[in-house]
């Protein structure tokens, strides 16, 4: 059959392939542990927000988590733009395509962004005098992430059907399309909607290791287990309906054809059991922190095998059509080592900013002490 | 043509015109801005001005709110638009320059942190490491317009990138310096403006204060777009030159509407400045701030127009099309048409008007709609097929802004037809003369007029028979025309016309 694939740029790529993959999952790995954060940290907040009155405990963790939300939406924005760059230059003839067949809900993303961030900030400005109408707001601001997440899936897996595109062209060519004959895009869209709520547990198991108060240290330890557990042990029977989803030859690469794939995803198993296992360990012992500490790292490197994972599945989906390695390369390496200095420059001064307000906020915290 | 087209119903050019004068408007803010609050808040300190200092803090926080979450998300924005509308183009952008892009995130990313930090941290850090702080913002802000400016003056310039290219020969092309000085003026004036803005929510003597500050900064910026955009004007591509040169004559009637929209907005905006801001600070009022603003808006969204359009009829100057062709592939797509060069075009051979009409699609529909912007149906009136192919084979002598038709004689036939279809010629009872100035409009006047200057036509007198004579010949005369496609009835209506045009 031939597909109507456009040629990819008759430029080489940049950099060699090896550099752009590694800063493609680099910076995506980073943009998901804050993409998470958002998606879970606005439920959880919108639950806490909704239970304010009845649990102070949950009234001090949507305060808490309203002030920290617009930075995470400012950081997840952030940290998208570079994996969307590095894709773009090695698959970037895919992507183009299949966002212009959803050329519409692709860019309503932009205004549904918009609306949700100042949505945050209505709910983050409002601070204690939190009403009925803020958690209404964040129920809305949940629903336009959630919504912003399914149309990423949809393009995400319509790159990758290149058999799907012309059905889709020919019959809304105005961009009225969703991926919606993709077998895999409902439990695809769950186990990473899921995979976020689960994030979002361990942030407040790490939110609770930097508590100073007992009680609510505990308190949210235990809300970061549960909601870290729940949803991990769900995904792993929602992981499981994903794989069925997936094209057969693609699934027995998973389970044994391709070495790689299936130790990833041995790896993608293992890792959340053990993070289960130690924030369990955790909570029978008398110093939880090591095993917390552990348990949180365990879940951390399940979201990093997870986005190598997708990573691979990626490749193996496109091995018939395309494979960014037949692409020329003709590294521009003066530009990339100027890129290499100014970005460790960037990441010191971010570091000296934070370190600044860190020990600025102690300081604070220390002379109010001493007042009281 | 490679990609598949978005068919909105309208250009999709104006949607990148949307998102981008929006964006532009709140970043160049953004970068000024910076500059503004660091100078505001020191000033305070200087002055020990317990009030100027609250208005800083106050101006800071919508200065996060709005750049942070409106100019960031829709920078953004743009680059979605421009990937839906010219995909071609957005990918030849990102492999040529990716690793710009990534130097421009690292200094999104310091700008980001450093917006927040300033704009929430005002009770936490020390004066001093909060200025340290607000100096970072800025020199972040203005370090990514330092990169961003690379990319797109090279669209309009690539200079000797066309030869080499290579990267830094792309960046620091012919209009990149007079750009960048323009577009710190306008931050500059646009921080300015933005603090009128939040000065009208202060108590009135504060307000005073800030205006005649703010005012300060907003006449300066203004003041000097003027040398700059000459500077700016005298490096653009002879072209481009030749577009401003001649907008009184030629029919660019958005240049024309543009160029006296932004001397008037800017105009207005200094005399408005100067005297509320400056000279009697105590009368501004928001009246006059919400006209600053929307003078500001024009100034901004003409120069953005005029820089879109100076660039026609290419997207990349010298390489890729407007309409998203690359330069390079023009003889391919002639010598194989175009259904063989787009995987998006089918070969409807026995349908000429709907393979005529995705042609359309591909090659037309990124600056012409049908009914709406630039409506074909209103350019092809009265076209009888012939003509439509033959006046395809030469569009850039009829608009120098239009790229060349691409395709065969198959293609170029269908695409006539299918354009002469929009709006076929209606016979009408009208006199000899009269016929002969319909004919005149629709085989004529896309390029000459008669009594005007453009390509003026000057027959009177010269005898119907004559003029009649010349239409079998016109190829002959200069090879840039089309022969007339007429019949000798209308053939003699128009030399009629010709030789005695009158009123």
């Amino acid at each position: 059959m031939n597909l109507p694939i456009p040629y990819p740029d008759p430029m080489p790529l940049p950099a060699p392939l090896w550099l752009l993959r590694t800063l493609l999952l680099l910076t995506f790995f980073l943009h998901v542990l804050f993409m998470n954060s958002l998606l879970g940290g606005t439920a959880v907040a919108m639950v806490c927000a909704m239970r304010r009155k009845s649990s102070p405990f949950s009234a001090r963790l949507a305060d808490d988590l309203g002030r920290l939300l617009p930075s995470i939406l400012a950081f997840t924005i952030t940290l998208g733009v570079a994996p969307l760059l590095f894709l773009q230059v090695m698959y970037g003839q895919l992507l183009y395509t299949s966002s212009i067949l959803l050329g519409v809900p692709w860019l309503a993303i932009i205004g549904i962004v918009i609306l949700a961030y100042y949505g945050v900030y209505y709910f983050s400005l409002k601070g204690r005098e939190a009403n009925e109408r803020s958690s209404a707001v964040l129920v809305l601001v949940l629903m336009l992430l959630a919504s912003v997440a399914f149309i990423y899936s949809n393009n995400f897996t319509l790159m990758l059907a290149p058999e799907r595109w012309m059905n889709l062209y020919r019959s809304h060519a105005s961009g009225w399309n969703l991926n919606w004959s993709e077998p895999s895009l409902p439990p695809r869209y769950l186990h990473f909607v899921l995979g976020a709520l689960a994030v979002s547990g361990l942030g407040l198991v790490v939110l609770a290791l930097r508590q100073r108060e007992d009680a609510y240290r505990k308190w949210l330890t235990e809300q970061g287990f549960f909601l870290f557990t729940f949803t991990t042990l769900i995904n792993f029977a929602v992981g499981f309906w994903f794989l069925l989803k997936l094209p057969g030859s693609v699934q027995l690469d998973f389970v044994g054809g391709n070495g790689f794939a299936t130790v990833l995803l041995g790896i993608g198993v293992l890792l959340p059991l053990a993070a289960v296992a130690h924030l369990i360990m955790a909570k029978s012992s008398r110093s939880p922190r090591r095993a917390l500490v552990i348990g949180v790292s365990c879940g951390l490197l399940t979201v990093a095998a997870m986005i190598v994972m997708r990573d691979v599945l990626r490749n193996l989906q496109l091995a018939p059509n395309f494979s960014p390695g037949q692409l020329p390369v003709a590294p521009q390496w003066s530009i990339i080592a100027l890129f290499a200095v100014l970005f460790l420059a960037g990441l010191a001064t971010v570091y000296y900013m934070l370190r600044k307000v860190a020990s600025a906020a102690r300081m604070q915290i220390a002379a109010n002490v001493r007042e009281s | 043509m490679n990609y598949p087209i978005w068919q909105l119903g309208f250009p999709g050019g104006l949607l990148i015109a949307a998102v981008a004068v929006l964006h532009v408007f709140i970043s160049h803010f953004a970068v000024g801005g910076g500059a503004y609050l660091v100078l505001t808040e020191r000033r305070a300190y200087a002055r020990n001005d317990a009030e100027l200092l609250g208005y800083v803090r106050h101006h800071s926080k919508f200065f996060a709110l709005l750049t942070v979450v409106l100019g960031a998300v829709t920078g953004v924005g743009i680059w979605f638009t421009i990937g839906l509308v010219s995909p071609e183009a957005t990918s030849s952008l990102i492999h040529t320059f990716v690793w710009g892009w990534a130097i421009e995130w690292v200094f999104f990313f310091v700008e980001i942190a450093a917006a927040l930090i300033y704009a929430y941290q005002w009770d936490t850090l020390d004066r001093q490491t909060h200025l340290v702080i607000g100096w970072i913002y800025f020199v972040a802000a203005w370090a990514s317009l330092v990169i961003i400016n690379g990319i797109i003056t090279y669209m309009l310039t690539p200079g000797r990138w066309l030869e080499t290219q290579k990267f830094w020969d792309g960046f620091f092309n012919p209009t990149y310096w007079p750009s960048l000085c323009i577009r710190s003026a306008m931050a500059v004036g646009l921080a300015g403006l933005f603090g009128l803005v939040t000065a009208m929510w202060e108590p009135s003597a504060l307000r005073a204060r800030v205006v005649r500050w703010s005012g300060w900064w907003l006449a300066l910026g203004i003041v000097s777009l003027l040398p700059l955009s000459r500077w700016y004007f005298h490096n653009l591509p002879s072209y481009s030159r030749a577009y401003f040169n001649g907008a009184f004559d030629a029919p660019y009637i958005a240049v024309r509407h543009s160029l006296r929209g932004a001397a008037v907005c800017a105009g207005l905006a200094l005399l408005l400045t100067l005297f509320f801001a400056l000279l009697r600070p105590k009368t501004m009022n928001p009246v006059v701030v919400a006209v600053l603003l929307i003078a500001g808006f024009g100034v901004m969204g003409s120069g953005e127009y005029l820089r879109e359009f100076s660039r026609y009829p290419y997207v990349i100057n010298s390489y890729i099309y407007a309409n998203d062709v690359r330069v390079g592939q023009m003889e391919a797509i002639a010598a194989h048409g175009v259904s063989s060069t787009s995987p998006w075009v089918e070969d409807s051979s026995g349908h000429p008007l709907a393979y005529g009409r995705q042609i359309f699609v591909v090659e037309c529909g990124s600056c012409h709609s049908v009914d709406g912007y630039r409506a074909m149906r209103k350019f092809a009136r009265g076209w009888d097929p012939k003509f439509g192919s033959e006046i395809l084979l030469h569009l850039p002598v009829v608009r120098e802004t239009m790229p060349p038709f691409a395709g065969d004689a198959h293609d170029r036939t269908a695409l006539g037809s299918y354009l002469a279809s929009l709006a076929p010629a209606t016979s009408s009872g009208a006199s000899e003369k009269e016929s002969g100035r319909q004919v005149f409009a629709i085989h004529c006047a896309l390029c000459h007029s008669v009594g005007g200057a453009r390509r003026p036509l000057d027959l009177k007198g010269t005898g119907t028979d004559a003029i009649a004579a010349m239409l079998g010949t016109l190829s002959d005369m200069n090879p840039d025309m089309p022969p007339f496609t007429g019949t000798d009835t209308e053939g003699h209506a128009l030399a009629v016309y010709l030789n005695n045009p009158g009123q």
